[in-house]
């Protein structure tokens, strides 16, 4: 029996490696290995896991102990900060440049091109890593940031209404073209697009003032962001700070509005919405409704909207039960942005999953293209990934979800003066996590197709 | 703390309401607790033995969840134990 579940185990590593390899498009080419278990177990093993971890963290009830937890903060003084800063952002800009001229005058051969590594292996990939592992370091490096800091400012208002909405459109925006097109084999495209988000995001921190544009609009400094609090180091008032990881996402404000509630779903969605595409489901769901005659980039963009509809008023009505489980008068919409945060930490997990030997097998690509981005090369070194570090993926998944279900417990905590009612406000949102993880392992768990019509 | 525009108390319900800050609770008991958490610093002795009290009480109830928690962890792996055992 212990071999049997070993195999099992086994089993959930390889698919999340598979698919792994498989993402940011031909850079690194993936086999899919088929699930040695039926699917059903195995996404029933995935949402037990999750159930588990909740009735273990039920057990403890002690309110100086979670506090002692979450309070514990050390700072850390670093000498010559602004020196450091000032080369963090000419790092910052000189990638902006690489990426521009290594995407239109760099070789063709995406696992070549200094412009697509830097973009997909060193930022979406290292540096998504690096903000939730150790700390957020977007704003310092953020070249966009950097340029317009240098500008004038026409301090228009923003209006307040809008809130974070712009950011989740974007996000959304910016996930549905990194899908539809050839972002990760294009480098002249890529570049392109570079030069696009550029213009829109110079423009309108002009327009409206650094803080506030970085601060509602951009969706990657959000995404960046709110990476950054899961790490265990944060920028403090004289150098940094340290914490527990994950300590953060408990505090009170976090996320405020439906508006930001929507933003943490919508980057849950995202990250299922990548991979459910490649899946035969999607390919058997488009064919007729492209053979009835909608486009297929509509069919995409309608399947977007569907499941960001579904995932956000899945979480926005357990915040409703939560009400009624918890007996409490807190609004549903102040429930659902105290519980929004440890979302954040399972999106950790999976982004975790999905592209650290991605980007642990490409890096050494990634610096070899950086020191000659304009030369040809006829080999690519890449770091071969041993077979049991798909275990590592497995094991990030599970650390997310745990790390969720303490945070959330941590905050209930903090919300209810009942120690029972606490954890009978986490049923519904317990459920939620389960729903979320479930449908991500299924969509681990199935045949990597090509995107249809695309 | 939390804002008041947090706060939604249908007219029909009971509701105790916290003297020092205004938050409404479902039960008296909780509002107790409440006061003791937040606001221990301006309780006298009647309220604090009032406190302790609920605190007491809510120590058996959690004695009795955890039981039904340790119960539920047990089906749960034995289930999926045998299901292991037989797919």
């Amino acid at each position: 029996m212990l071999r049997r579940r070993a195999v099992a185990v086994v089993a959930l590593a390889t698919v999340i490696v598979g698919r792994a390899s498989a993402h940011g498009g031909s850079l690194a080419e993936g086999v899919r290995e088929p699930l040695t278990i039926p699917t059903w177990l195995f996404l029933s093993t995935g949402g037990a896991a999750v159930g588990a971890s909740f009735l273990l963290a039920s057990f403890v009830t002690d309110r100086s102990l979670i506090d002692a937890i979450h309070a514990w903060r050390r700072s850390l003084a670093v000498p010559g900060r602004r020196v450091l800063a000032g080369l963090a952002r000419a790092v910052g800009v000189a990638g902006l440049v690489v990426v521009i001229v290594a995407g239109y005058y760099g070789p063709t051969d995406a696992r070549a091109n200094a412009a697509i590594l830097l973009v997909w292996v060193g930022w979406w990939a290292g540096l998504s890593i690096s903000a939730y592992l150790l700390g957020n370091s977007w704003p310092l490096l953020n070249p966009w940031r950097t340029i317009a800091g240098l500008l004038p400012s026409l301090d228009l208002s923003y209006p307040d209404r809008l809130g974070a909405w712009p950011s989740v459109v974007g996000l959304l925006g910016l996930v549905f073209l990194e899908v539809v097109s050839p972002l990760a084999d294009n480098a002249s495209l890529l570049a392109t697009t570079v030069l696009a988000y550029s213009a829109v995001t110079i423009l309108g921190a002009v327009a409206f003032g650094t803080e506030t544009w970085f601060g509602q609009v951009d969706p990657p400094a959000r995404v960046f962001r709110y990476y950054g609090r899961v790490a265990p180091i944060a920028a403090g008032e004289d150098g940094l700070t340290f914490r527990l990881p994950g300590t953060a996402l408990s505090e009170q404000r976090l996320v405020d509005g439906r508006d930001e509630v929507a933003f943490v779903v919508g980057l849950l969605w995202v990250t299922t919405f990548d991979g459910f595409v490649a899946t035969p489901a999607w390919r058997a769901l488009v064919r007729p409704l492209v053979a009835a005659g909608v486009p297929a980039l509509g069919a995409y963009l309608l399947a977007m909207l569907v499941g960001f509809a579904l995932f956000t008023s899945i979480y926005f009505s357990a915040a409703e039960l939560a009400r009624r489980t918890a007996e409490t008068f807190l609004t549903p919409a102040a429930l659902a942005e105290r519980f929004a945060p440890p979302l954040l930490a399972i999106v950790a997990g999976y982004h975790l999953a999905h592209y650290l030997d991605y980007f642990l097998g490409l890096a050494p690509a990634l610096v070899q293209a950086l020191a000659a981005p304009l030369a040809t090369r006829s080999s690519i070194l890449l770091l071969p990934m041993p077979g049991w570090f798909g275990g590592v993926g497995l094991a990030s998944i599970i650390l997310g979800h745990l790390l969720a279900i303490w945070v959330a417990h941590a905050a209930a905590y903090d919300l209810f003066p009942g120690r029972l009612q606490a954890i009978r406000s986490q049923y519904p949102f317990v459920a939620v996590m389960v729903v979320y993880t479930m449908t991500s392992l299924w969509v681990i768990s199935q045949p990597d197709v090509p995107l249809p019509y695309l | 703390m939390t804002d008041t525009n947090d706060y939604h108390v249908p007219a029909t319900e009971s509701m105790y309401e916290c003297p020092s800050c205004g938050r409404p609770f479902a039960r008296e008991e909780w509002r107790t607790l409440h006061r003791g958490l937040e606001h221990a610093s301006e309780l006298d002795d009647a309220d604090v033995e009032q406190f302790r009290e609920a605190y007491r009480s809510e120590d058996s109830e959690l004695r009795l969840f955890r039981l039904k928690a340790l119960a539920a962890l047990v089906v749960l792996y034995f289930v999926l134990l045998m299901i292991y055992a037989v797919v």
